[in-house]
């Protein structure tokens, strides 16, 4: 008897760990406590989540359930096919460093180029001179070369296509949030033609990983170590260099030592801190962070030789390229060098003194330092408040509250870093649904000019047309110059004419007076004629701002209806309406042609003036700026 | 908090329509110049014009009678005497001498309302171009987290609330280094874009732009209803004056340049009275590494829209002198020597131009040493002898008034030269 009981007990017990565990797995997020309702948790949780969603799709997450979506969204593996479809044309977006290398030199190396192929004589190089532009085309003609502007246009444009098309949302989103967190910038020559490959191998496949992982695949980016200069960092002297001394003494190391000596008087860097102020303020504890000036000049000593490998055949690194040819690779190993795709540790750079950072002695020697110092970082108590404040800023509010910020960081910590953990406690936090919450985000400027484009079902065959929309905005993108990234808050993002911009923006989207953009204002309402002026401004409202309380919106807009015409105006567009799709002209890669499109005249067909106007305004109203 | 918020309790335009077309024009004007709030009028206002790429400070003010230099630069030097190669420099006083492309300064030198500062640049050795620029736009050479601008800090130290959305303004596409924070600027590459655009048709556009002014008067977030009124009353001020036929003073003709540009509208925005303090411009292609010229081509190009742009502009704002601060800026100077393609490398020190009526005029100040081998930085450059934050800060010290430079410069303890004069 006693027996049996125990054993129901046991079954039990057993029964109700089961039974919480299907129930945390079944958990609804908490929005029901405070009173929304399934669909507009959707709506809400669709604002925050994607780059922008219409009714339709408010009505699939209803269906399939929020949690399972988000579940979806963590998953991030939908296989894209419209958008494979659409970047297929890009041929530089998928190339290695090495290739761009090769295929896109920089100003400076195509001169030397010039020169060195007789392209151009010495006396001749004017760089505001025809002549000598052409003889530089020639030149690149020739060797297949291609301008860096070409570049930069198509890793713009799939960023734009990307947000726009792509089923995995959030995996973009949080591609964006990393790569703001882990800021690069075009604007630094040098390390511009890296950002393609940031983006894609170092922050896209990490973003739902452990922080760690993402933190070292920053610190051994090429992009990286050339915006913040680590990759010249040494803690031994070039100068007096013993740079290669210990590998051996060949001729051509005398050369090299020259080389660096040379280098030394130009750069004069030796240590330089940058990288490490920056991975602690920034990139982990955060400005309050705990950390001393002291730390960081230490961590930037154990940081040494951490630099990055020679590619190209005329790119960076000529130098050490010639010493791995000359040594090679195993001698290499041996002696301490370690080489990982394009990163490398050079040995002899490296300062092999002893080292304290954060009350922590470094003196393992070499490589393996630098890994427990990022290790650390990544772990510590501050990098996971840090970090969770950073992310519930982006996704709950300007100002998170701080029991929202102490449960997601404790989750960070208890997790060893989990970005999905992390997202997950955010998200099933009551703080996520609270009405301090609702719409209190204000769209940055890319989010907002795709959530319109989005919603809009437009077709976009010139994206770096919205690119300009978007710079017009205040939000040149990957052109952030401080390794701050943008600032994520509404007061940075609008102002007076950022403002404008946006207004303006909505009347030139609505009206079709973007070049490759085209939108179908009568498709939107399933070519159902509005009733009255009146009825097509609530439509419109509702299709652009499902689950919002339009109200006051719709009653503020209702005297640009007075046109008497207004009515047989929406009539006719009804009637008269013939899609302008398909005529821009764009060459193979998915670019506009400028020269060709100047002097052609977009029709806009049949759309009523005032219809699009309506569009216009609510697309630039306040309403439309939040999520 | 923000400052601009400022902006909204002094406007006092918002009682007319969005186009001031719609009244009568003799009302429209007298209620421009009434309602002109008082608070907009002579105010001091710093220009700064930022010269990417590095210029060549050795070639724009040269020490001539430096047979070193002379040397080191077999085709570059020129001479201050007449009758040799080149167009002689303009003998500045005995020592240096002004390229002969940068002539239009000379008069306002000898009238002492222009200072030239040489042996300026950054304590932080980097030669390039991004980190010196930026650097020396967020004003700490050793630190590149700096979220903030020095320009930015400048705004927010002028010590009273911005009364306008143009208190600080950039003449550039999007917002530049020295404008980032939490302070209210704005970048502008065309005056004309700053209204609601509706083409071919001004009453549609006018009816729209009426839309947005009552959507955002009655918005439910803060933010976006004060800055929807910013917006609009920043329209309204605009439209005082036809942006697009604005006819300079005096005659003056501005070079067809991106910097002329910019300054001709700076120079608008000054005469419209919107309240403008700090304004930034641009000027580009001077990193000069080959064939830089000498009287002729690339760096006499480069020096002659310069001082004829700034030059149109202070004629042009004759009335407003007494107001108007102009000062130059570039990241670092070039190598002593020429290299082996006729042009200059990335080097040190450079020198700047500061104009206006209270700068201490018709001098070169800093210290430009003797350029033997033991006086130049790494054996090959021109030494750094004065900080530009003593510069920049003195300038916007004493000419805006401003009083903390713990702020404008964090983590410098100042040293001025006496490039202005003293009160």
């Amino acid at each position: 008897m006693k027996k049996t009981a125990n054993k129901f007990f046991i079954s039990f017990m057993i029964l109700l760990v089961f039974c919480s565990f299907i129930r945390s797995e079944n958990n609804l997020f908490p929005y029901q406590q405070f009173g929304l309702t399934k669909r507009q948790a959707a709506a809400h949780l669709l604002n925050r989540f994607t780059y922008g969603a219409t009714e339709a799709d408010i009505d699939a997450v209803e269906k399939m359930g929020l949690e399972k979506w988000f579940e979806q969204q963590l998953k991030g593996n939908f296989t894209d096919k419209e958008l494979q479809q659409k970047l297929s044309s890009f041929d530089a977006i998928n190339l290695s460093n090495t290739a761009v290398e090769n295929i896109y030199p920089r100003n400076a190396q195509l001169i030397t180029l010039a020169v060195k192929n007789g392209y151009v004589k010495k006396d001749d190089i004017k760089t505001d001179d025809k002549a000598y532009k052409e003889q530089i085309q020639s030149l690149m003609r020739d060797k297949g070369y291609k301008p860096q502007q070409e570049l930069f246009r198509q890793f713009i444009n799939q960023k734009i296509l990307r947000a726009i098309y792509t089923q995995n949302q959030l995996r973009e989103l949080m591609t964006d949030f990393w790569f703001n967190h882990f800021n690069v910038s075009l604007t630094k020559n040098q390390c511009a033609i890296y950002v393609p490959a940031f983006e894609r191998d170092v922050i896209r496949p990490n973003v739902f990983g452990n922080f760690e992982d993402l933190l070292f695949a920053t610190a051994k980016s090429p992009a990286m170590l050339m915006y913040l200069d680590n990759f010249s960092s040494s803690g031994t002297d070039l100068s007096s260099s013993n740079e290669m001394s210990d590998v051996t003494e060949k001729p051509f190391l005398r050369k090299m030592k020259l080389a660096n000596q040379n280098k030394k008087a130009k750069n004069n860097k030796g240590l330089n801190e940058n990288y490490a102020r920056e991975v602690m303020e920034l990139h982990t504890l955060g400005v309050e962070g705990g950390y001393t000036q002291s730390d960081v000049t230490q961590a930037a000593r154990v940081l040494t030789g951490w630099t990055i490998a020679p590619m190209g055949e005329n790119g960076y690194g000529a130098n050490i390229k010639k010493l791995i040819d000359k040594v090679g690779e195993n001698n290499l190993t041996k002696n301490g060098f370690i080489r990982q795709g394009d990163f490398m540790f050079v040995p002899t750079r490296h300062d092999s003194g002893e080292k304290t950072v954060l009350g922590k002695k470094f003196d393992s020697g070499g490589f393996d330092e630098g890994v427990a110092l990022l290790k650390m970082l990544a772990h510590h108590s501050s990098t996971a408040k840090f970090i969770s404040k950073k992310i519930a800023t982006r996704f709950v509010s300007d100002h998170p509250p701080q029991s929202l910020i102490d449960k997601m960081s404790e989750s960070f910590l208890k997790s060893k870093g989990d970005i999905k953990t992390v997202l997950l406690t955010m998200v099933n936090a009551p703080e996520f649904w609270s009405a301090d919450a609702l719409r209190e985000k204000t769209k940055s400027p890319f989010e907002f000019t795709i959530s319109a484009v989005k919603i809009l079902g437009a077709s976009v065959n010139q994206p770096y047309q919205l690119y300009h929309w978007i710079t017009k905005m205040g939000q040149q993108m990957y052109s952030y110059q401080a390794p701050t990234g943008f600032p994520d808050n509404g007061q940075y993002w609008i102002n007076t004419g950022s403002l404008l911009n946006r207004m303006n923006f909505g009347l030139a989207l609505a009206a079709q007076r973007i070049p490759g953009i085209r939108i179908d204002l009568m498709a939107l309402n399933k070519y159902k004629e509005p009733e009255s002026a009146e009825a097509a401004l609530t439509t419109y409202s509702k299709i652009f701002m499902p689950e919002r309380k339009l109200d006051s919106t719709i009653e503020r807009l209702k005297p640009m209806l007075t046109d008497p015409n207004l009515e047989t105006k929406v009539a006719e567009a009804a009637t008269k309406y013939i899609t302008p799709l398909g005529m821009d002209i764009v060459d193979e890669q998915g670019l506009m042609k400028e020269e060709q499109l100047k002097n052609k005249k977009v029709p806009v067909v049949g759309i009523s003036t005032m219809l699009s106007q309506v569009v216009g305004i609510i697309i630039g109203s306040p309403e439309f700026q939040r999520k | 908090m923000i400052s601009r918020r400022g902006f909204v309790k002094a406007g006092g335009l918002a009682l007319f329509g969005i186009s001031l077309g719609g009244i009568p024009s003799f009302l429209a004007e007298a209620a421009a110049s009434t309602l002109t709030p008082a608070l907009f009028k002579k105010k001091k206002i710093m220009v700064c014009i930022f010269q990417r790429g590095a210029m060549d400070g050795l070639m724009a003010v040269t020490p001539f009678t430096d047979n070193f230099l002379k040397a080191a630069r077999p085709t570059l030097f020129m001479s201050a005497a007449q009758g040799g190669k080149t167009k002689p420099l303009i003998d500045l006083d005995g020592k240096f001498g002004l390229h002969p492309s940068m002539e239009a300064f000379a008069s306002v030198f000898r009238a002492k309302q222009m200072a030239i500062v040489h042996g300026i640049g950054s304590p932080n050795p980097t030669r390039s171009h991004f980190d010196a620029q930026d650097y020396m736009e967020s004003g700490t050479p050793f630190s590149k987290g700096t979220s903030s601008g020095w320009l930015n800090r400048a705004v927010g130290l002028l010590g009273h609330e911005a009364a306008t959305p143009f208190q600080g303004v950039s003449l550039t596409s999007s917002l530049p280094r020295s404008f980032y924070g939490n302070n209210p600027s704005v970048a502008i590459s065309n005056l004309s874009d700053f209204n609601i655009q509706l083409k071919g048709n001004q009453a549609d556009a006018n009816k729209a732009a009426k839309s947005f002014e009552d959507l955002y008067d009655q918005a439910s977030s803060s933010l976006l209803k004060e800055t929807g009124k910013e917006s609009f009353e920043a329209i309204k001020m605009l439209q005082k004056t036809n942006t697009q036929t604005y006819k300079p003073e005096y005659d003056v003709v501005y070079p067809n340049s991106a910097l002329g540009k910019s300054l001709k509208q700076i120079a608008q925005l000054i005469k419209m009275d919107v309240g403008l303090e700090v304004a930034f411009a641009e000027s580009g292609g001077w990193d000069t590494h080959f064939n830089q010229g000498t009287d002729t081509g690339i760096f006499a190009r480069n020096v002659n829209d310069l001082s004829s742009s700034i030059m149109a502009f202070w004629t042009d704002l004759t009335k407003y002198q007494d107001e108007v601060t102009v000062m130059t800026m570039t990241e670092f100077g070039r190598t002593v020597a020429q290299n082996g393609t006729g042009g200059t490398d990335h080097g040190r020190a450079s020198c700047n131009f500061i104009l206006g009526n209270d700068v201490n005029g018709g001098m070169v100040h800093g210290i430009v040493n003797p350029l033997a081998k033991e006086n130049l930085e790494d054996g090959r450059d021109l030494a750094v002898t004065t900080d530009f934050r003593s510069v920049f800060s003195e300038v916007a010290d004493k000419h805006l008034g401003i009083n903390n430079d713990k702020i404008l410069f964090p983590n410098w303890d100042a040293k001025q030269i006496g490039v202005m004069k003293k009160v």
